[in-house]
Order: structure tokens, then sequence, then C-alpha cells
């Protein structure tokens, strides 16, 4: 009873499989390898089969000394069968891993295709780096499902059923003998473990995440901690929950190899078995002595391929997870993408922008991050917006970039409803600055995505204009601009900008980490090439406003105060305010 | 590098135990050679009825199952040496980073501890696991079988001896010549993968420039070359590995031949050795086989290893202390005299610091960012040791004095406080040595101005935060690094930039219990606030490392640096 509500557990859970359907369309697009690592895995497996039977029968037959001319011809079939299970099992490899690296390849570009129209707003969803190294280390789980999963069952099945049909001609008990094992050994006892297994791997799960946030509040809270004399506790808590995590891990392990132990054993006994069946039947005269040695041989052999078997469960597991895991990144509010408007923007000049009762709320939280926003922008206008950390500043300039989507209220640009615009066609024409911008591996050069042929030495130029003098253009930059300062970073995404002239400027602190000198002297060229232009600042400071033709003043997700300077600083308001605070702060220039 | 060998060798015990596991895996599957070639010998030849092989059937049944268990124990024996390495391997990683791990976070090296202290510890496992035993098995089973064999059919063993060699000889000269090629590989598969990585980060940026649909050919076209790349290196693995399958084929079907030979035209040899022979052989030539690919599955492990050896070399001095009292609450007078501090070998640091800190003073430290501020802190709070000079407590070297209770009377408020995964109560008593009653953590929390953002919490001071809990806002934090303060009631605080990155109203409140807090005691604030400053009783100026001067507002007016930063603030350019 209990094993077949076991065994219905089982089936529910691993014929459930609609997440790998994805990965299975993406693998039989290399049909070629498919079909050739099966047929080059299924001659390798019968060929040594056959080779070990016959040697079986060489040694049987020799006992009664035949003509030498018989020996001849089974001592070279041999050889020839082991040449052609040597020769296939090289095929089966090669054919196997090209075509595994060809899903990978068709893997990457098939979820880059799937995740592209998603960005940037997947991106808060899973806002985390983790997130996406794993979603990279999910497609390399998946790149697997080919070769670990998917074609050694096809293929030990297609030896099994070969080798039992060639049993068959010997003697029927044996066959029978071989194919119980088979239904044994490949599927019901990994069934069995693999349903402990999986509370095994889920008490390493656990455990291994508790020990990992220890030792991150450890290490990040260190300071707190020996300030506080607590070094010693959490030490001692931490080799606790190094030995928690040990003791699963080492349960896990001990029944995994006990579960493939018992697996050898069961192989094993098929195979005595069928000698003792066969002994049987011989001592009878049931069956000629002459393939005893030949049955057992094959049966040895045959029960082989069944390792490779074991482990199977596990791999369909992990893939099954992966899958699962990146279905769920790209079906993402797949509602949603219906309603984006496919119109495309085209503006010659500098557009006006029109935010119309904006609230916003995003989408894991409760608490609005906007409320109720009303803003003009006319064109070739200059708009500052500052306000305290957490104001919502940064949420304004991102609806106004479309990085999310407009849910409550309306955003207008030449009047046209952000809506029923196509995105793309909005970035065109847009020079974006985030906060947090990133850089590639790759050079300086590459960096600065750069759209059209662009001559060496205007790129020069505008670099010596941010103050990158210093960089040539094939300097190489590291993975996350590793090796360029805060500074060097945010100069560079500024020189992106300058080179892509585009009439609608809308920039998110784009000089925090600088010094005061030299954003002024970059901001003075922005200004100039952004003279015509139509231009939002999310500003860090408040010095340098004077010019600007509006400053709005936010605070917890609402405009407080709207107008330029001077009108500002006259009504001794929040903005007022600001500056007397920012006058107390003694801040010495970031390099 | 990392002796694993040297770790290994340590647990003699469990090697011991290897060996005579291996040593009755071998046995048994002698055992089983000897009981399937008699039985069958017995019933082909020799027309034993059934009834007489029926203990010889249960024989071989107890050695089948003798040959798995060993195996199994095998196993077991590898998964519990790793853990004991893993457990040692943890347990030193987390000494040398609880004496290290202030100095090293400079670099920002955290998040690379985590993955050190999990991940690469986790890799070392395989070597134990399964190299170690795999090499106790390809090495005393073979040996076995070869004895067996050589006793029994002195010319199958003559074969083996002439033909065995190669094996071993052709995976130390071709196996090391492809091994450099594909750790390469290997190693442009990891660069590979981080580059998607890269490219998925920044989708962002791509979408914004429209470069993104230009990126995905990129990704196919350089997936396909790596393919590429990759599968002319494994063709060579794999080509290897059909010519070690023909050597030890070739070898094996002489042995038929020799034993079919034998048999049919010189009828010198029985059925039974010659079925035996062709048992053997295989067995024989598939445990050599092994032997070469178990240093696969070490490779990984010595990888990881030599990553832990790295973080295990860079060791920092720890701060040592001693055995004399100190009054916890008593601000002591803090001399630095040609003090400094140097991070690694080529790293940052601070020289010939002088400087006398009386009770109850008033200290700013300003300067650039880089120009040592924090370091300095670090460094008085007792939390880096001195490369350089002196410190004096009470005129005394610090080292002389008892650890906690030095530490007993100071407090850090940085920028970033840490929470740890808990309620609020307990990250606030974390501020006392004592047990503390529930009554002395509100009444810090009141002080610390927490106690209003508690109370419209469902669960109070039991609400649970940090890593797992609910998220508290930057200035909430900070609150609750205060409350701990309050709590302390220390003699010397040091301040670091604790209210940057705030809006107006917070930083308002937070200042007035910072103000509370310090009315009793030293209080050193790396400063940033003109206010702070022109209060202080004196100011240092901070530039490479060095004091560049020091002295009150009014006395560093005349200093033209000073005098250009505050006339900055005020308004100017």
């Amino acid at each position: 009873m209990r094993y077949t509500k076991g065994w219905f557990l089982f089936s529910r859970e691993v014929l459930n499989v609609k997440d790998l359907g994805t990965i299975v369309k993406i693998m039989f697009r290399e049909k070629r390898d498919i079909y050739l690592s099966v047929l080059c895995g299924f001659i390798a497996g019968i060929t040594a089969v056959g080779l070990f039977a016959s040697s079986g029968y060489l040694i049987s037959k020799s006992a009664f000394a035949p003509p030498i001319y018989t020996l001849m011809i089974l001592v070279a079939s041999v050889k020839l069968l082991g040449i052609i299970s040597a020769v296939s099992r090289y095929g089966e490899r090669y054919f196997s891993h090209r075509g595994t690296f060809t899903m990978l390849s068709n893997l990457r570009s098939s979820f880059y295709e799937k995740i592209e129209p998603l960005v940037p707003r997947v991106f808060h969803q899973y806002r985390s780096g983790d997130l996406l190294a794993r979603i990279v280390g999910d497609i390399e789980t998946l790149q697997n499902f080919f070769l670990l999963v998917f074609y050694p069952p096809i293929v030990t099945a297609l030896i099994f059923v070969c080798t039992i049909f060639i049993a068959m001609f010997f003697s029927m008990e044996a066959a029978l003998i071989i194919f119980i094992g088979f239904i044994l050994t490949t599927i019901i006892v990994p069934a069995l473990f693999l349903l402990r297994q999986r509370k095994f791997q889920l008490k390493v799960r656990n455990s291994r995440s508790r020990f990992s946030i220890e030792i991150t509040e450890f290490l990040y809270g260190y300071r707190d901690l020996k300030i506080y004399q607590q070094v010693e506790g959490k030490e001692h808590q931490l080799n606790l929950s190094s030995d928690a995590y040990l003791k699963e891990q080492e349960r896990e392990e001990i029944h995994h190899l006990f579960g493939e132990s018992v697996n050898t054993f069961l192989s094993l006994s098929i195979s005595f078995i069928v000698l003792g069946t066969g002994a049987y039947l011989v001592s009878e005269g049931q069956l000629d002595g002459i393939f005893l040695a030949m049955l057992v041989m094959i049966s040895l052999t045959v029960f082989e391929n069944v390792t490779t078997i074991a482990a199977l469960p596990g791999h369909l597991e992990d893939n099954k997870q992966a899958a699962a895991r990146l279905n769920k990144v790209v079906s993402y509010e797949e509602v949603q993408e219906s309603d984006v408007g496919k119109a495309k923007l085209i503006i010659q000049s500098a557009p006006s922008l029109e935010v119309e009762n904006l609230t916003f709320t995003f989408p894991d939280q409760s608490r609005k991050a906007l409320s109720n926003i009303s803003l003009r922008l006319p064109a070739g206008s200059k708009t500052a917006i500052v306000g305290p950390s957490g104001s919502g500043k940064s949420t304004l300039m991102q609806l106004i970039m479309y990085l999310y989507p407009i849910a409550d209220g309306e955003i207008r640009i030449n009047d046209q409803p952000y809506r029923q615009l196509n995105k793309e066609s909005i970035w065109k024409h847009t020079n974006i600055v985030l906060q947090e911008n990133h850089f590639f591996f790759g050079t300086i050069r590459d960096n600065l995505l750069l759209d059209a042929k662009t001559a060496d030495d205007d790129i020069l130029q505008v670099l010596e204009k941010v103050k990158l003098g210093h960089f040539s253009l094939d300097d190489s930059v590291l993975e996350k601009g590793e090796n360029l300062s805060g500074g060097e970073k945010q100069r560079l995404a500024i020189a992106r900008i300058f080179l892509k002239k585009a009439p609608l400027w809308l920039l998110d602190e784009p000089t925090s980490s600088l010094d005061a000198i030299t954003e002024a002297e970059i901001y003075q060229h922005l200004f100039s090439l952004a003279e015509k232009d139509t231009l939002v600042l999310i500003s860090h400071r408040l010095q340098g406003l004077e010019e600007m033709d509006q400053i709005v003043v936010m605070d917890r997700g609402r405009i407080v105060e709207m107008g330029n300077y001077h009108e500002l600083m006259e009504m001794r308001g929040y903005f007022y305010g600001m500056k007397q605070i920012e006058k107390s702060v003694f801040t010495w220039g970031v390099t | 590098m990392l002796k694993l060998k040297e770790m290994a060798k340590k647990q003699k015990g469990n090697l011991i135990l290897l060996g005579v596991y291996a040593f009755f895996s071998g046995a048994s599957i002698l055992g089983q050679a000897y009981l399937f070639a008699t039985i069958i010998d017995g019933v082909f030849l020799k027309g034993v009825p059934f009834s007489d092989i029926t203990t010889l059937l249960a024989g071989l049944l107890f050695v089948l199952f003798a040959r798995t268990l060993f195996n199994y124990l095998i196993g077991k024996t590898g998964i519990k040496m790793a853990s004991r390495v893993k457990r040692g391997l943890r347990q030193f990683l987390l000494r040398t980073y609880s004496n290290t791990t202030l100095q090293s976070s400079i670099h920002g090296q955290s998040g690379q501890k985590v993955s050190v202290l999990l991940d690469a510890v986790d890799k070392v496992d395989s070597y134990f696991s399964k190299y170690i035993p795999k090499i106790f098995q390809a090495t005393i089973i073979p040996v076995l079988i070869f004895i067996v064999i050589f006793f029994e059919h002195v010319p199958t063993g003559v074969i083996i001896l002439i033909t065995a060699p190669f094996i071993p000889i052709y995976m130390v000269v071709i196996g090391f010549k492809t091994k450099d090629k594909s750790e390469e590989q290997l190693h442009k598969m990891a660069a590979f993968s981080g580059k998607f990585l890269d490219t998925l980060q920044g989708l962002t940026t791509l979408k914004l420039f429209g470069h993104s649909q230009k990126q995905k050919e990129e990704i196919r076209k350089s997936s396909l070359e790596f393919r590429d790349a990759t599968m002319d290196v494994l063709k060579i693995a794999f080509q290897n590995s059909l010519i070690l399958e023909f050597v030890s084929m070739l070898s094996i079907g002489l042995i038929a031949l020799e034993v079919a030979i034998r048999m049919i035209i010189f009828q010198d040899l029985s059925f039974y050795t010659g079925f035996l022979m062709l048992i053997l052989a295989p067995e024989f030539y598939n445990k050599l086989k092994e032997l070469g690919s178990a240093f696969h599955t070490g490779k990984g492990s010595i990888g990881a290893a030599n990553v832990i050896e790295e973080e295990l070399e860079n060791t920092f001095a720890p701060v040592t202390w001693g055995e004399e009292h100190l009054d916890e609450k008593t601000p002591p007078t803090i001399v630095l005299s040609k003090a400094g501090f140097r991070y690694g070998d080529a790293g940052f640091s601070l020289t010939n610091i002088n400087l006398v800190i009386h009770p109850y003073e008033n200290v700013a430290i300003v300067g650039k960012t880089g120009s040592g501020k924090t370091t300095l802190l670090h460094v008085l709070a007792g939390l880096f040791p001195l490369t350089a000079g002196k410190i004096l407590i009470n005129g005394n070297p610090r080292d002389m004095y008892k650890e906690e209770e030095w530490f007993g009377g100071v407090s850090y408020i940085s920028q970033s406080p840490y929470l740890f995964s808990g309620t609020i109560a307990e990250n606030i008593a974390v501020g006392s040595r004592h047990s503390t009653t529930m009554e002395e953590i509100e009444h810090a929390g009141e002080k610390a101005g927490i106690a209003e953002v508690v109370r419209s919490l469902a669960d109070g001071y039991d609400t649970k935060i940090g890593e797992v809990g609910r998220g508290l806002s930057g200035g909430e934090k900070q609150r609750i690094a205060i409350a701990r303060a309050f709590l302390k009631r220390p003699s010397v605080i040091l301040f670091d930039e604790p209210t940057t990155g705030l809006d107006l109203y917070t930083e308002r409140i937070l200042q007035e219990s910072l103000d509370e807090l310090s009315r009793n005691a030293t209080v050193i604030t790396v400063a940033h606030r003109l206010h702070t400053i022109q209060r202080a009783d004196k100011i240092m100026v901070m530039e490479d490392g060095k004091i560049i001067t020091a002295g009150t507002h009014q006395e560093l007016l005349n200093h033209a640096l000073y005098k250009r930063m505050v006339s900055v603030q005020q308004g100017g350019a």
C-alpha cells in the first residue's frame, strides 16, 4: 500500500514535465546530433554485449577443441565487435557533446529573446545579481538535459530490448530474468530512492541557507560584533551550523551511495539468477551448456548500463527545477505586455513632455511610490528634480524614461501618450544616464555603444570633454567596469550620451561621484550641447540650479514645491530649508 | 598550495580502512570470478548435478554481497573523510577571518569570503570523497588481480606485464599535453558564462541604446565559436580514450587468443582456468583505466584548495590584548605616538600619526574620501593593530589591558550599522554584555527615538528584522544602533559620518540623540557637518594617511586648505 502511494507520487512528480517542454523543443532543433548520438550509443552498447557474449561462447567452444577455423572466425568477430564498440563510443561522445554545446547556444539565444522584451521591468522583480547568476547557472544545467537526462534512458532501453530479444533465442528464462531485472533496476528502485532523496536534499538546502545567512552576518556585521564583544559566541554558533550543514550533506551523500549500492547489488543478483537458472536448466538438460557462459557474460555486461540510469532521477529533478525557475522569470507579466503601444515616435527637434495625475506603486509593495504627479516640460526647457532620498524622484524619472509601465495617470510626449508608443522609438531619441550605469567586459570603445561610425578623433574629443582624456579607445574595461572608479564610470556614461546626440536628455544624478570643479566643467559642456533640447536632471546638490527653468521639489512621493530658483528661495519653504542644511554640510570634493 | 595530500595523510585511520576495504573488495572480485568459473565449469563440462552446486551458488551470492558492501564502505569512508576535512577547513578559515575580517573588508571582499567558506570548501569534497577512494581501488585491486592471474596462468600474467604499462605511460605522455589545453578551455568556459551574465546584467543599458538586437546575434555567434573551440579540445580527449580502449582491448584480445590456442592446439589449459582469465582480464584493465580518469575527479578540488590557501595567506596580525583592568565607565586619555598602519604590502597606509585626546574631549576628523579617516577611527577603536608607533591609554600601551574591558567602554556608530536577524529587542540587547531587562531596552529605544516606530509595529520590540525579516529604512537602522549605544553608555564614542545619506528630518532627530549620548563621553567624529566641526575642541585635517594639520576651527581658518574648504561650503562656487 505504501509503495502504491509512493509510486503514484513518483509518477505524478516525474511525468509532470511541462516545464521541460521548451527545452525539449529547443533540443529537437539538433535532430542530426540527437539521432547520431543515440545510434552510436546503441551500437557501442550492443556491440559490447556482443563482444562479451562471443568471448564467452568462444571459450566454451574452445573446450571442445573445435577446428581451428571456427576459432579464427570467433576471434575475428570478437576483435571486430571490440573495434566497432570503441569507435561507436567515440562517435557517441563526439556527437552528444557537439549537440550539447549547440543546445547551449540555442538556449541562450532563446532565453535572451524571451527576456529581452521584459527588460527592465523584470529586473525590478528580480533585482539581485544573484538571481541573474542563477539564471546563467540554470541555463548551464539545462544544457546537460540531453546528455544526462534525455538520451541515456533511450539508449539503455534500446540496448536492453535488443539484448533481451537476442537472449530469447538461447533461453526464454534468461531473457525473462533480464527483463524483470531491467524494470527493477532502471525504474522501480531508482524511483523509490528518489522520493527519499528529495527529503534529504531539502534538508541540505535548508541547512546550507541557514549557514550562508550566518556567515554573511558574521562577515558584514563583524565590526558591530567586535565592539559589542559578541564575536566568540557568534563564531561558536557558526561552527555549530557548519556542523549541521555538514551532517545533512553527509547524510544525503551516504543515502545516495546506499541507493547506488542497492542497485548494483540488484544488478549483480540478476546475473546470479541467470547463472543459477541456467545451471539448473543445463543440469536438467533443457539448455545447451555451451551457452551458459555466454548468457552470464551477456547479463553482466548489459547491466553495466544501469549505472548511468541510477543518476538520472537526480539530474531530471535539477533540470525540472531549472526549467521551472526560468519559465517563471520569462512568464512574468506577460499579460501586461499586451497593452504596449505599437506607434513609432518620430521627432526632429526637442519634444515637450507632460505628466498628468501620475500615481505609481511598485508591484511588490503596498505603499505608493508616487501620488498624483502633474508637471509640464515645454520643448527646450531645463528642469531639475530635487528632494531627499526616498522622495520618489528616481521613480518619477524612471517613468519618464518609460522603464516601467504607466498604470495610473498619463505621460505624453509631443501630445502623444506613452502608452500608444513603442518604447524603443522613445529611447532612440533620448539621452539617458541612470544612477547605476552598466559597463561591459570589453574596451572603452565597446562601452560607448556607438551606433553609427564615428571618427576616432571625435570620440577622443568627447572623452577629453568629460575628463577621460587619459584613456585610449582600446583600453580594456572589466566586467561591470570594475577597473573604473565611480567618477570614471559616471563620466563614461556621460560620454556615451554626448556621442548619441538625441534631443531629450534624462539624467538621474549623473555626477554624484564627481568633485565640484569637474562637475561644473562637465555641466558646462552638457548644457551647451543640450542648449536647444529638453532636459530633466535629478540633482544631488542644490548648487548651480539658478539657471534651471524649473525646479521640482519632491518629498514622500509628492511634488511639494515647483518654480525657478529665485521663486523657491523667496517662498522660504522646503527648498529653502534644504538649502540651509546643505550650507552646513562639510564635504570635501569627492574624487 | 594547500596540501590536500598532507591533509589526507593526517587521517591515518580512514586511510587504513580504505586500504582494508579495497583489499576485500578486490578479494570479492576474485571470489566472484572463481565461483563463476567453477560453477560454469561444473555444470557445463563436468556435468555436476544442480544440487551439488547450491553451496557454490550461495557462496557466490555472498561474494556478490561482499563486493557491493565493501564498495559501499569505501564510498562511506571517503564521505566521512571529506566531512572531517571540510569541518577543519571551515574552523580554520573562521578563525583566520575573525582576526582579519575588518582589515580585508577594506578591499570589499566580504562577498568573496562567503563564497570561499561555502563553495570553495564544498568543492574540496570530491578530492576526499571520490579521488582518494578511487586511487585506493585502482591501485590495490589490479595488483591483487594481477597476482592471482600470475599464479593461475603465467603466460596471461606475462601479457599483462608487457601491455599494462602502456596505459599509464600513454596517460602520462599524452594526457599531460591535453590536460593543459583542456584546463585552458575550462577557464575560457568560466569566462564565457561570465560574459553571458554580463550581457544580461547590462540589458537595460543595451536596450536604452538600441543595441539589444545586435547582442542576440553576438550571443549566438560567440556560443557557436566557443562550441567549436571546445570540441577541438574534447576531440583530442575522446581520441585518447579511444586509443586507451584499443590498447586494453588489444591486450584482452591477446589474452583470449593465447588462452584459446592453449586450449585447442596445445590442449594444456583447462576450461576453468581459461574462463577465469577471461573474466579477470577485463576487470584488471577497467580498474587501470579508472586510475587515469580518477585524476580528473580531483582537479576541481585542487583549484578550490588553491583559493582557500590564498585566503589563508592573506593573514594580518591581530590586535593583541593583556590582563590589566581598565575602568570602562571613565573616559581615558588616548595618545597616539608616531603611529602607523598599513594594509598588506602595497596597500593604503596611515603614517606618523601623533595625537592626544583628553577625557571628554570632542574631536573631529576631516578630509577627503580615501584620506584615511575611517582607518584612523578603526585604529582608535582597537579594531586594527598598529604596524608602527604606539597607542597609549592612560599612559600605558593599550595591549596591556583586557580586551573586553576596553570594548566595554567603546561605541562605534557608522553609516551602515549591521542588523542581525532576530527581533528588534535582540538587536538592541547586543549593546550589553550582560543580560538586559525589557525596561532597559525600551528605555534605550526611547532615548534613540525608535520607540515611536516600534509602537507602530504589530509585534513591537518582537518584530523580526535583519536578513530574514522586515526591512528597515536607513534612519531606523541608525536609531537601533544608537539604542545599542544607549544601553552600553560608552565612555568613548566613535562616529563615522553617521547621518550621511539621510533626509533632513531624520537627521535632525538623530542629531539630538547623538548629542545626548555624547554628553558623558569622549567623542571622536569623522565629520561632514559644519556645525559639528565648529563645536569640536580639536579638528584634525587628514590627507593621504597623514594628519596635515590640527587645531580649533578658529585656529585652522588660517590654514589655506581648510579655509578654502570652509568657504566652498558656505555657499561659494
